[in-house]
């Protein structure tokens, strides 16, 4: 009985030690999990085309490698992505996520917002958001922000401040100040311009900023572009107009006419934000072209306009009409190829040409070395009705998990 | 000696001078069926002598005084009475607005003795409340006061008359700038002359407790960043149910917190969690308050609270935070909040166990003075 006693304990104790060995080595409690890898997707990158059966590394919250026959540190964690989609995070132009109230985002982002968690199983992983706006004869006000939605992270929530000048140009008071505005900071400008080169200290010291210009001068030295809506060729024209007088950088939201009046927007070089399904109907006044056409981006693209694609809400809702809001931004961008747009550049207005327009395409919008790793991992092409992300990766994080997450782990297809 | 230390001796001293000293056959004797003193165990058979409001000895076999009033209550349990960490009752509605930095403002001057709502409250066994002004409006709201619910004036009733600072703290930059401002303005002083500086130096030394208001989990996060510069300050927080989300973060900050006694809702779900436990689990420091100022939530309490303790909460747990965890959070755990040799005769005589269901209270006892007894 002693003796046997004795066995089991020797041999309880070399299992303990078994697994104790076995725990250091294979479980990934004990390995370096230093760095990331996703081993075996087809990896969409955006900017330099599709990398089948490819492996992203990921280190400190950045790409570190990409490509094929990419070696895997041994100790690294591993996301198996085979038959899988692998792309960047979707970059959503306008959205409205993860803020609370005040008039300074950083001072009220909110990383326990529901909708930041609904963004991540969207596969947003930025987004623009603002508050407040022009109001009045004011033709400029409020402020604006991009962010990402790293749902319990409120440190690593905001990317950028101040990516735009939240502007309006449609009433005539407003037009008038805003012309009003820019003219003094244009005078100012060149005053000191012309003192500055003549050396002429004592007009130097006499020349006074007038007051509420600051924005403006940002404006016209293209620090900062212009962010407005505009909606008919006719209010389009307006803004090119103004382009014209003052070189000023814009962003149009909303342009549901800009194929009227695509070649000049081409040639201004103003950024658009465009909803496929936004329609409109033709104005029977006039014998111009006018109202909506599922074909604007197509013909925007011919052009050579930059544009990014938003759905009708900025919201990541979970009522209402699906398909329509946030999480569903790669549906409203299939809706611009329906209209005869090619699919790489429908990718790139939810990726990297967003990016570029909100101002952040030097961190997000490709699967590029150097850049976040703000990854989504699909299982089928963004663009088919039946994809789903699968996993959603922050800096490196994975932040969602379809399997483990109420949303959408019911929904599988079988065939 | 740390500040607090000397904030609680100067009130053990002041305390001991406000008594007036009585007859010394002024004794009280209880004998009960269980003493449960929250804070040393459960004594069987325990008798308890009361003297001058205070409690000389609590034990199963002392010697009775022949002059004694006793008071039998061999079949029922004695417990501490209850205290409300944040309250309102008995107040007017408090004035709200925009960011606003008041601390000058004292709960102490608003105090209307004689109400019905006071004898009320004693019927449902609170004997101590923490009264804060308002928590609507951003800002610095003001002074609370630590008060029993007895007495025909305000100075009777009146246990700490500048007991709190209160913060209404919210997301965003105005209110930021608002509580930032306000609390640089008097760092680095040990004393002022202004009554808007003062109380701001005692919370920031620690001195007083500092309660403050917040609405979720992400405020709480921008909170604990505007407070990192403030090391000294006592604070405790009272936060919505989805302040579990950041439990670890509460728990390491050892910030204590405050919420009504309920089972709630994951978010989005349909599944109930139990914030209390989930707090007490990731050791978070916890008082219960009822869930409002009306008579029907403090007829409630004890009932919510055993609720919370059969989905799980730690029964000693639940009882310490009505008990000793708010007396704790109001810094008057020195002189009640348990039943204790030297404390406050602060207790409710009842027929069983207060997390029982079914269990009523048959006698309310403020400072060796019957306030309550059932008909």
């Amino acid at each position: 009985m002693r003796k046997n006693l004795q066995i089991s304990m020797a041999k309880t104790t070399y299992m303990v030690l078994v697994m104790l060995v076995t725990l250091c080595t294979a479980s990934p409690l004990f390995a370096d999990e230093s760095v990331t890898a996703i081993k075996g997707g087809d990896l969409y990158t955006i900017t330099s085309g599709i990398i089948k059966n490819g492996t992203v590394l990921i280190e400190d919250g950045k790409i570190l490698r990409i490509g094929q026959n990419i070696e895997i540190p041994k100790n690294a964690k591993v996301i198996d992505a085979r038959r899988k989609v692998v792309m960047p995070g979707l970059v959503a132009a306008t959205a409205e996520v993860g803020v609370g109230g005040g008039s300074k985002i950083a001072d009220s982002l909110d990383p326990f917002q529901h909708d930041v968690s609904l963004a991540l199983a969207s596969g947003i992983t930025t987004a623009y958001v603002s508050r407040g706006g022009p109001s009045g004869s004011n033709p400029i006000g409020g402020t604006n922000a991009v962010i990402k939605p790293t749902y319990g992270d409120l440190d690593n929530m905001l990317v950028k401040e101040s990516v735009a000048q939240n502007a309006a140009f449609r009433s005539w008071m407003g037009k008038t100040s805003f012309r009003q505005n820019l003219r003094k900071a244009q005078a100012y400008l060149q005053k000191l311009d012309e003192y500055t080169r003549k050396k002429d200290q004592k007009k130097l010291q006499e020349l006074k900023k007038p007051s509420g210009v600051d924005t403006y001068i940002r404006l016209l030295k293209k620090e900062l572009p212009a962010r407005l809506r505009a909606t008919t060729a006719a209010q389009i024209l307006d803004i090119v107009e103004l382009i014209d007088e003052f070189g000023i950088r814009v962003i149009i939201e909303d342009a549901i006419e800009a194929w009227i009046v695509a070649e000049q927007i081409a040639k201004h070089d103003i950024r658009l934000i465009i909803t496929p399904r936004n329609k409109r109907r033709p104005n029977k006044y006039i014998s111009a072209p006018s109202g909506s056409t599922l074909e604007n981006a197509a013909i925007l693209k011919k052009a050579g306009v930059k544009f990014a694609i938003v759905p009708t809400s900025p919201y990541f809702q979970t009522w209402g009409v699906a398909g329509r809001d946030l999480m569903a931004l790669p549906m409203e961008a299939a809706f611009a190829v329906r209209g005869g747009l090619d699919e790489q550049t429908a990718l790139e207005a939810i990726t990297i040409t967003a990016a570029e327009i909100i101002g952040v395409a030097d961190r997000v919008g490709s699967l590029q070395v150097g850049k976040d790793a703000d990854i989504i991992i699909l299982d089928g092409h963004p663009f088919h009705h039946k994809t789903f992300v699968e996993w959603t990766l922050i800096n490196g994080k994975i932040l969602y998990d379809k399997s483990k997450s109420p949303y959408f782990s019911h929904i599988t297809h079988n065939d | 000696m740390s500040n607090i230390h000397k904030y609680i001796l100067l009130n053990i001293l002041l305390w001991m001078l406000s008594i007036p000293a009585a007859a010394a056959e002024d004794i009280t004797v209880i004998k009960a069926d269980r003493v449960d003193t929250v804070t040393s165990g459960v004594i069987e058979n325990g008798i308890i002598i009361i003297k001058d409001g205070r409690i000389t000895a609590i034990a199963s076999d002392i010697e009775i005084p022949d002059s004694a009033n006793i008071i039998d209550a061999s079949d029922k349990t004695i417990f501490p009475g209850l205290v409300n960490p944040i309250s309102r009752v008995g107040l007017s509605s408090a004035p709200s607005g925009g960011a606003a930095s008041n601390p000058h403002y004292r709960v102490a001057d608003e105090l209307y003795p004689h109400q019905d709502v006071y004898k009320r409250v004693l019927q449902t066994g609170f004997t101590t409340l923490g009264l804060v002004p308002g928590r609507g409006g951003a800002g610095i709201a003001g002074q609370g006061a630590v008060i029993r619910p007895v007495g025909n004036k305000p100075e009777e009733m009146i246990i700490t008359e500048s007991g709190l600072l209160m913060i209404n703290f919210q997301a965003n930059d105005k209110t930021k700038k608002v509580i930032k401002g306000a609390l640089d303005s008097a760092k680095n002083k040990t004393s002022s002359t202004d009554p808007k500086v003062q109380p701001l130096i005692n919370a920031l030394q620690g001195r007083i407790p500092t309660y403050i208001t917040c609405s979720g989990p992400g405020e709480i996060l921008h909170l604990l960043k505007l407070l990192e510069p403030y090391k000294k300050m006592k604070v405790v927080l009272i936060a919505g149910s989805e302040q579990y989300r950041v439990a670890d973060k509460l728990a390491k900050k050892k910030i204590p917190v405050i919420l009504p006694p309920k089972l709630d809702f994951e978010p989005f779900t349909r599944n109930r969690i139990n914030v209390p436990k989930m707090l007490t689990d990731a050791k978070v420091k916890i008082a219960f308050s009822p869930r409002g100022d009306g008579i029907e939530s403090h007829e409630d309490f004890l009932r919510a609270v055993t609720d919370l303790v059969k989905s799980g909460l730690d029964k000693e747990i639940a009882k310490k935070a009505i008990t000793i965890n708010p007396a704790q959070m109001l810094a008057v755990d020195y002189r009640l909040g348990s039943l204790e040799v030297g404390k406050d005769a602060n207790l409710l005589v009842l027929s069983g166990d207060p997390l029982d269901v079914g269990t009523k209270i048959h006698m309310v006892m403020i400072e060796g003075k019957i306030v309550h007894k059932a008909p």
